[in-house]
């Protein structure tokens, strides 16, 4: 940058032509005489181009008006050219002056520090002073605005990548909720097909069971009419055994009766027996008689006992009929009853079965349809599906771009960032003002101290470090508001690298102004970062070192 | 009563054999000599008669006379039996023969005309009960109905 720079009119053609310009008089001489010869020859050419016999005073015209006009020339611009010949050399010397300051401010402008540029225009003449600051305070605000806009492109860029991926990540699972209820769909789907086919089944063994329930109930019916004429025969049977009770007991009357009259005769027949003892041998015969017939008494009054006996046991029997029949016909009332109902049941079973068949029927009707249903949602829902995932790449490429442009930015940011701003965000500003902070220090505590300092200034500041004239590091200091305290580069590991390799160290030291270096992984924390240095000069002005300020993209792009 | 039954027991009393009337008074059988049993009838309709003892129940009706009817149980000392088929009132002559009196014995049941030997009768207590005498395989007590109106 400090070598070849040219500046119209300084060549070293132009500076001999300066040189020749330094004696004006000797070259007007020179031109005044070069007229007069040229007034001569158009004289002599005029007086052998007239013909003869042509009159000659407009020779003579043309000599006297040329020697007029060259003693005239003579007269005015001799006392200028003395003048000027006197005045020259100072405003050489003015000009070479002005020529430095120019080429100074134009090898800032050409470096970007836009700062030292306007201070060096400051020495110019004041049109060109005032067009040069102005024209360097253009390109200051032109590089201000781009390092804003490029630092709100940044940050822009890192918000739409943030959206976008978060975006991304949402549709991503957005495609895989998509693809889950498709398949929550299709298993709805199979499962309306399952329920439409056992509804059908369903629909066809309630038909079947109305069916056997028609069948049930004629059975029922049938076997209701049965208990009904079992009932009606028990009834029968009923008043027969009523009947034959009534009879047992008029039996009994006439055994009652018979066994009265038995009673009778035996009693007849003791008195007989009385009567015949009392007539004496004459009543033997007839005693014999009242024997027999107390015996036939007595054998009447045993028949009697035996039918008594036998009749009891009818009678009980009979009873025992009755009873029986009593429970059969109570037995059948309730068999007719359950009958009864459970043909009413049936009755109600068929009519349940019936309704559902309907109703397995018309389930069957719609679960088809939700089936159909179900395929449109379902290849609805593959649609959607292709879409999200067609969104999702599409926010993955936004994303994508995004980061490009996010990088974009970050890399206009440091193309801007490479000028010199009179700005608090010019980074390079920002160092040269902090190396003139340390060029200031008395002692190396007190740098120490202000470098700390520094270091803690902002929140995009990972480190601070300064390296000597030899390329060691001097002092390390980390900003603690954003550091782990886990620093992989420590003092005494950093103390034996030669800096001097660095990009950094080198622009510095090469250029002689502060420098900025494109990014590079930190070795703190593995993010993005990028440094910028300032030399560090003693007060006579002698190298000393560098400044370096290790600067995380991410904090400096949300800055 | 107790007065009828006053002879030893085991005394034979040749009294009592002939032809009788059994009856059955509460648990025992009784018999009646036949040659002092007038009638045998139904059980009569009886009146009780105030203030009367305890064997006599009261008075029947029988053939248009009043006549008193006895319990033969109650003369037996027969605890009371369960109600009768057919009760029967036996008609008897009671006393001495110059001086007897006809009177009923309300018995359980009339049951059969029997004749008693003298070897099988063990003589009583000399009063009502002539004696007793066994009669298939049951023991029957001979009532000596003479007594029993020289007591009354």
């Amino acid at each position: 940058m400090d070598a070849d720079i040219t500046v119209p009119g300084t060549s070293q053609g132009e500076r001999a032509q300066l040189g020749r310009l330094s004696r004006p008089t000797e070259s007007a001489l020179v031109g005044w005489i070069l007229v007069v010869l040229l007034t001569l020859a158009g004289f002599v050419l005029l007086a052998l181009g007239t013909p003869a016999g042509s009159p000659v005073w407009p020779q003579y015209a043309f000599l006297a008006v040329g020697l007029a006009g060259i003693a005239g020339y003579g007269i005015a611009v001799f006392p200028f050219f003395r003048d000027l010949e006197r005045r020259l050399p100072r405003d050489l010397e003015r000009w070479e002056i002005l020529e430095k300051e120019l080429i100074e401010a134009s090898q800032q402008l050409g470096a970007g520090d836009l700062v030292r540029s306007i201070q060096h225009t400051r020495g110019l003449p004041e049109r060109l002073a005032r067009i040069s600051e102005a024209a360097s305070e253009s390109l200051s605000l032109l590089a201000q605005q781009i390092q804003d806009s490029s630092i709100e492109v940044a940050s822009a860029a890192d918000a739409v990548n943030e959206i976008a991926s978060e975006l991304a990540s949402g549709s991503s699972e957005q495609a895989a909720s998509v693809v889950e209820i498709t398949a929550a769909m299709e298993e709805l789907a199979r499962t309306a097909g399952q329920i439409a086919d056992s509804a059908s089944r369903q629909a066809t063994l309630a038909s079947q069971a109305e069916t056997s329930g028609e069948t049930g109930s004629a059975a029922v019916h049938e076997a209701v009419s049965g208990v009904e004429e079992v009932q009606k025969r028990i009834s029968a049977i009923a008043s027969r055994a009523d009947a034959l009770g009534t009879r047992s007991k008029e039996i009994y009357r006439v055994l009652d009766l018979i066994t009265e009259i038995a009673q009778e005769t035996h009693i007849l027949s003791l008195n007989a027996a009385i009567e015949a003892a009392a007539a004496g041998a004459d009543g033997r015969r007839f005693a014999v008689v009242a024997e027999e017939v107390r015996h036939l008494a007595q054998r009447s009054q045993e028949s009697v006992e035996s039918v008594r006996n036998l009749l009891d046991e009818f009678a009980g029997s009979i009873r025992a009929t009755i009873v029986a029949t009593e429970e059969g016909s109570k037995e059948a009332s309730r068999v007719l009853e359950r009958s009864r109902a459970a043909a009413e049941a049936i009755g109600e079973l068929r009519s349940a079965s019936g309704d559902t068949s309907r109703v397995a029927r018309q389930i069957s009707l719609a679960t088809q349809q939700q089936n159909a249903a179900s395929d449109e949602v379902v290849m609805t829902l593959r649609e959607v599906s292709l879409v999200v995932q067609r969104m999702t790449g599409g926010l993955k490429d936004l994303s994508s771009t995004a980061d490009r442009l996010n990088s974009l930015g970050l890399t206009i940011q440091l193309l801007a960032q490479s000028f010199h701003l009179d700005s608090p965000r010019s980074l390079k500003h920002l160092a040269e003002d902090w190396s003139a902070k340390l060029e200031a220090a008395p002692d190396m505590t007190t740098l120490e101290e202000i470098l700390d300092g520094l270091a803690q200034t902002a929140q995009f500041i990972e480190m601070a470090y300064i390296a000597d004239a030899k390329g060691h590091l001097s002092t390390l200091c980390f900003n603690r508001t954003v550091s782990t305290g886990r620093h992989l580069l420590t003092m005494a590991a950093a103390r034996d690298v030669d800096m001097t390799r660095r990009p950094w160290y080198r622009a510095v030291k090469r250029e002689g102004r502060s420098a900025l270096v494109p990014p590079y992984e930190s070795l703190q924390n593995s993010e993005p970062c990028f440094t910028v240095a300032a030399p560090l000069r003693s007060l006579g002005g002698d190298f000393q070192g560098v400044l370096g300020i290790d600067v995380n993209v991410t904090g400096w792009t949300r800055i | 009563m107790a007065e009828s039954f006053r002879r030893a027991p085991g005394v034979r009393d040749h009294r009592g054999a002939g032809t009788h009337l059994l009856v059955r008074a509460g648990e025992y059988v009784c018999a009646l000599p036949l040659g002092s049993v007038r009638r045998v009838v139904r059980s009569l309709t009886v009146h009780p008669l105030p203030g009367a003892a305890d064997e006599l129940q009261g008075l029947a009706e029988f053939g248009g006379e009043p006549l008193p009817v006895l319990s033969l149980a109650r003369l037996v000392n027969a605890s009371p039996g369960a109600n009768p088929s057919y009760p029967v009132t036996v008609v008897v002559w009671v006393g001495a023969a110059d001086a007897r009196e006809m009177v009923g014995l309300s018995a359980d049941a009339a049951l059969e005309v029997v004749e008693l030997s003298t070897a099988s009768i063990v003589a009583g207590d000399g009063g009502l009960l002539l004696g007793e005498a066994p009669l298939n395989g049951e023991v029957v007590r001979v009532l000596d109905l003479e007594s029993l109106g020289r007591d009354h």
